[in-house]
């Protein structure tokens, strides 16, 4: 009798389980993905972490460097036959650009984009910009001046206290170096005057939050997100938005053509859009993409960020150029 | 029956022989002809394009001349100290000698990039130590390890402990009667060092240093965190950014300044081959331990300047690392208030790549040292009791991919496991296993040379008492051979052990996600400038060192004598 009556209701527990369980969930992603990125390590788990919970069946590998150095991993990967990331978080669309010209990125039409304005993403829907990161001009607290432009900083008596990222490291200074040196009031000039003021390109942004922290080089060309955050941490750091404006980049998001596991993967485009995903980013000290999530707490709701325009396509095309123009120029 | 039976023992003992040659051929000829086909013959087509574009580059030998420099200059500052300190130690009346020893030692057995990190934090504007003393520099100024003279510096320190063993090793054979003559003769003890001890040191010194210069070569943690943030760039950090930022597109030219630095270790090796070869320094054998010089008055000041050295050049960094990883971010200055373990809870806890490292680590070294005594043991077998000219080749060729830098042999191992297998139609590259096959093929004579002077040690009788009996060689190799070797064996694998969960050169050319090492997480925590998750990263590993080192001192007898560096 208790045999039969506790078969019974297990087997009106499954039922109901089943009844009440939306499809979704029954076909969740599950599995390993693994995520090649550029995010600075801390965000990078976070990310991760917050993903898992969000699809709890899918465990995350993280590869992270600078976005030069993911796009060289990949570029090993693609050679030995055996690409092993699912999906990239990597700082900039130019060099999404030249794996879409490649044909190595996948294409997501379905992907929810409402919120997004149609820039931040690729018309053919292989690859989503997820947040808004700035370039600016950090400086440590005890720094004797507070440059207000790019030429302030590239002044002769700031002569051995700059550091910059390296853009043969960092995709965001890239971008930085595509967008000013084709810009009139800057231009190679501008690096011309960095480097006689002995200005050093360190590898990364990381590396120029250390450098500026420290006092090691008391003024930096950094992210503001990094800055922002050393900063609420208790970092001597202070972030200024130069007056000729700041280079931004995107970090997109996208799935390869060869994830191994494209249901996880399409789940981690989902999660970065979401508004869910786009909250992590806010929490985490940066300008997320989605209009209306909010803004971070250094950035007072309303304020208009001067951004340098930056024509993906052209700096797609001159990249090369431009980083053996600099390799050639800072000996890196 | 007793033919047929001696037929089938020598049938197994020539299989086994063969099947040995064939692993020795595979770990260090297949990758390191590979390598130098590569050098000629990119891609499979003669063509001197790669070697021609690489000759012709001023990178190339700029890299060059800073390799030779601080090679040079860190075996010049690690001769100065180690000849000093062995000098010191072995032949005068110094109290503490024992654990003195262990200190000195200690730098050669911690990785050079924890080394070069933790010095990092001793010094420029951010040193939590000066911060915390009053003492750090102005803002702006630099650190001054950021130079040559600091890779040079911390190379030297590094190695000085490689001089230090040589020597050490040699003045315990010297001949009490010759110094014994010298002084009963009238001569002051500095007279006798410099006429008698110092000429009859001159193999030991110059093995020693022929060492220290191939090691300094092929460094690459040192010169990673010193040289690349202040663009002073060496060969094996020329190597590493080249292929890390431009990927297997550029590898003929890493090839070939692979072949490069191969070439100059070569040089350096055979140098100290002929410049023994011209004498004759044979020793009368079986003397006496020599009297230590008695330094009477001076003992105490000695014994305090070698400690003084001691705290210097290994307390004060590890002092100011694990200050370092205590405080929240960089930039914060440290007190009771700001003293944090969040960068210890992120980098235990939170990161999966470090967690997973302890993994790795811990994983790739034991297994390294477990299949290379698997293949010690019965190689030693050969190589001491069946001598031949294949044998002795056979000894030169397991020797070469330690004796050749890292990045050689990292550089050899993509080239042959980049394309797939045949048969198998899996790549070796990006995964776990192309880095154990680095391990078991660079550390390999880390294990061969204690159980081979094992060998030497062993009375065979047992062995052939056994072979009469009918027992063959594996039997033997298993029942007899191995228990009497196991010391030296134990010693060697512990050697290995904590040589490859200490180790970067190789696994940063080779790591991808899911098979990091911790070396690797440490420089990437430091290359993102994540400084303080470093720092607790590598005191972890610093500590994990230091306790395996601690745990041999006290387990006296059942490890070998000399082969533990650390251990009197």
């Amino acid at each position: 009798m208790i045999t039969v009556s506790r078969r019974i209701f297990i087997a009106m527990a499954v039922l109901a389980t089943a009844v009440t369980l939306p499809s979704a969930i029954a076909q969740a992603p599950k599995g390993k993905l693994v995520l090649y990125t550029s995010q600075p390590e801390r965000d990078a788990t976070q990310t991760a972490s917050a993903f898992k919970q969000a699809y709890p069946g899918v465990e995350v590998e993280v590869f992270r460097s600078g976005t030069t150095e993911v796009m060289a991993k990949l570029a090993a990967e693609f050679s030995a036959g055996q690409p092993k990331a699912d999906v990239l978080l990597i700082a900039d669309a130019a060099s999404m650009e030249s794996l879409k010209k490649d044909d190595r990125l996948l294409a997501y039409p379905e992907a929810k984009v409402t919120g997004f304005e149609p820039g931040t993403y690729d018309p053919e829907k292989t690859y989503f910009g997820s947040k808004l990161i700035t370039t600016g001009i950090a400086v440590n607290s005890g720094a004797k001046t507070r440059p207000k432009s790019w030429a302030d900083l590239a002044k002769a008596e700031n002569r051995g206290q700059i550091a910059m990222p390296s853009p043969l490291y960092s995709g965001a200074a890239a971008i930085m170096l595509g967008t000013m040196t084709a810009r009139n009031d800057l231009g190679w000039g501008f690096f011309e005057k960095l480097k006689a003021a002995d200005a050093v390109a360190v590898r990364g942004n990381g590396a120029v939050l250390t450098a500026v922290a420290s006092g090691e080089k008391p003024y930096g060309v950094l992210v503001d997100f990094m800055a922002f955050n050393a900063k609420a941490k208790g970092s001597p750091i202070e972030f200024i938005f130069p007056a000729e404006g700041v280079p931004a980049v995107t970090e997109p998001v996208a799935m390869l053509k060869t994830a191994q596991n494209a249901a996880a993967a399409r789940a981690f485009v989902d999660f970065i859009l979401s508004d869910e995903g786009q909250k992590l980013a806010l929490s985490m000290g940066y300008i997320p993409a989605k209009a209306g999530v909010g803004s971070p707490s250094w950035l007072p709701a309303g304020t208009k960020i001067n951004l340098m325009p930056t024509d993906i396509a052209k700096v797609v095309q001159t990249n090369s150029a431009n980083l053996k123009r600099f390799a050639d120029l800072f000996g890196n | 029956m007793t033919h047929a039976a001696g037929w089938r023992e020598r049938v197994g003992d020539t299989s086994l022989l063969w099947g040995l040659v064939g692993v020795v051929a595979i770990l260090s000829v297949l990758p390191l002809a590979r390598l130098l086909l590569e050098g000629i013959a990119p891609n499979g087509f003669f063509s001197s394009a790669a070697l021609t574009r690489v000759l012709a580059s001023p990178t190339t030998w700029i890299a060059t001349r800073h390799s030779l420099v601080t090679a040079f200059g860190g075996t010049i500052v690690a001769v100065a100290i180690g000849a000093v300190v062995a000098a010191l130690v072995a032949l005068t009346d110094i109290r503490g000698r024992k654990p003195f020893v262990f200190c000195f030692v200690l730098p050669l057995m911690i990785a050079p990039q924890v080394v070069a990190l933790a010095w990092l934090q001793l010094f420029g504007p951010s040193s939590t130590l000066l911060k915390m003393i009053g003492l750090a520099p102005a803002m702006g100024s630099p650190n001054p390890l950021y130079s040559a003279q600091g890779i040079i510096a911390l190379l030297g320190i590094q190695y000085a402990p490689l001089v230090f063993l040589t020597l050490r090793a040699g003045l315990r054979t010297l001949p009490r009667e010759l110094v014994e003559a010298g002084l009963a003769a009238g001569a002051t003890p500095f007279t006798v060092v410099r006429t008698i001890v110092l000429p009859l040191m001159t193999p030991p010194l110059v093995a020693g240093i022929a060492l220290c210069f191939v090691s300094c070569l092929g460094n690459f943690g040192i010169p990673a965190f010193l040289g690349i943030p202040g663009n002073y760039l060496v060969l094996p950090t020329l190597i590493y950014q080249r292929l890390a930022g431009l990927g297997p597109s550029v590898l003929s030219e890493v090839a070939v300044l692979s072949v490069l630095i191969g070439v100059i270790a070569v040089v350096g090796i055979l140098l100290q081959d002929s410049m023994l070869k011209r004498r004759d320094f044979r020793l009368m054998s079986a003397s006496d331990f020599m009297r230590p010089f008695e330094l009477a008055r001076w003992r105490l000041p000695v014994e305090i300047a070698l400690w003084t050295l001691t705290i210097a050049v290994l307390v004060l960094p590890l002092c100011a690392l694990l200050l370092t990883s205590l405080v929240s971010t960089i930039g914060v200055p440290l007190t009771v208030a700001t003293a944090t373990l969040a960068n210890y809870d992120y980098v235990l806890f939170e990161h999966a790549a470090a967690k997973r490292a302890f993994v790795n680590s811990f994983g790739l070294s034991a297994t390294a040292a477990v299949v290379i005594l698997l293949i010690a043991v019965p190689l030693a077998y050969f190589l001491a009791w069946r001598r031949s000219p294949l044998l002795r080749a056979l000894n030169l060729t397991a020797e070469m991919p330690y004796a050749l830098p890292g990045v050689v042999l990292a550089i050899a191992a993509i080239l042959v496991f980049l394309k797939p297998l045949p048969l198998l139609g899996i790549s070796l590259y990006n995964t776990i296993w192309i880095i154990l096959f680095c391990y078991i093929a660079r550390f390999l004579v880390l294990g061969l040379r204690p159980v081979l002077s094992g060998y030497y040690q062993l009375d065979r009788t047992l062995e052939e008492a056994a072979q009469i009996t009918g027992a063959r060689l594996l039997r033997r190799l298993r029942t007899i051979i191995f228990p009497l070797v196991a010391p030296m064996a134990t010693a060697g694998a512990l050697l290995i052990f904590l040589t490859a969960f200490n180790e970067l050169t190789v696994s940063a050319l080779l790591w991808s996600s899911g098979a990091e090492t911790l070396g690797v997480v440490v420089f990437s925590f430091q290359q993102g400038g994540d400084s303080t998750y470093a720092a607790a990263l590598a005191t972890l590993t610093v500590a994990v060192t230091i306790a395996l080192m601690v745990a041999t001192m006290f387990t006296t007898g059942k490890l070998a004598q000399g082969i533990l560096p650390w251990r009197g």
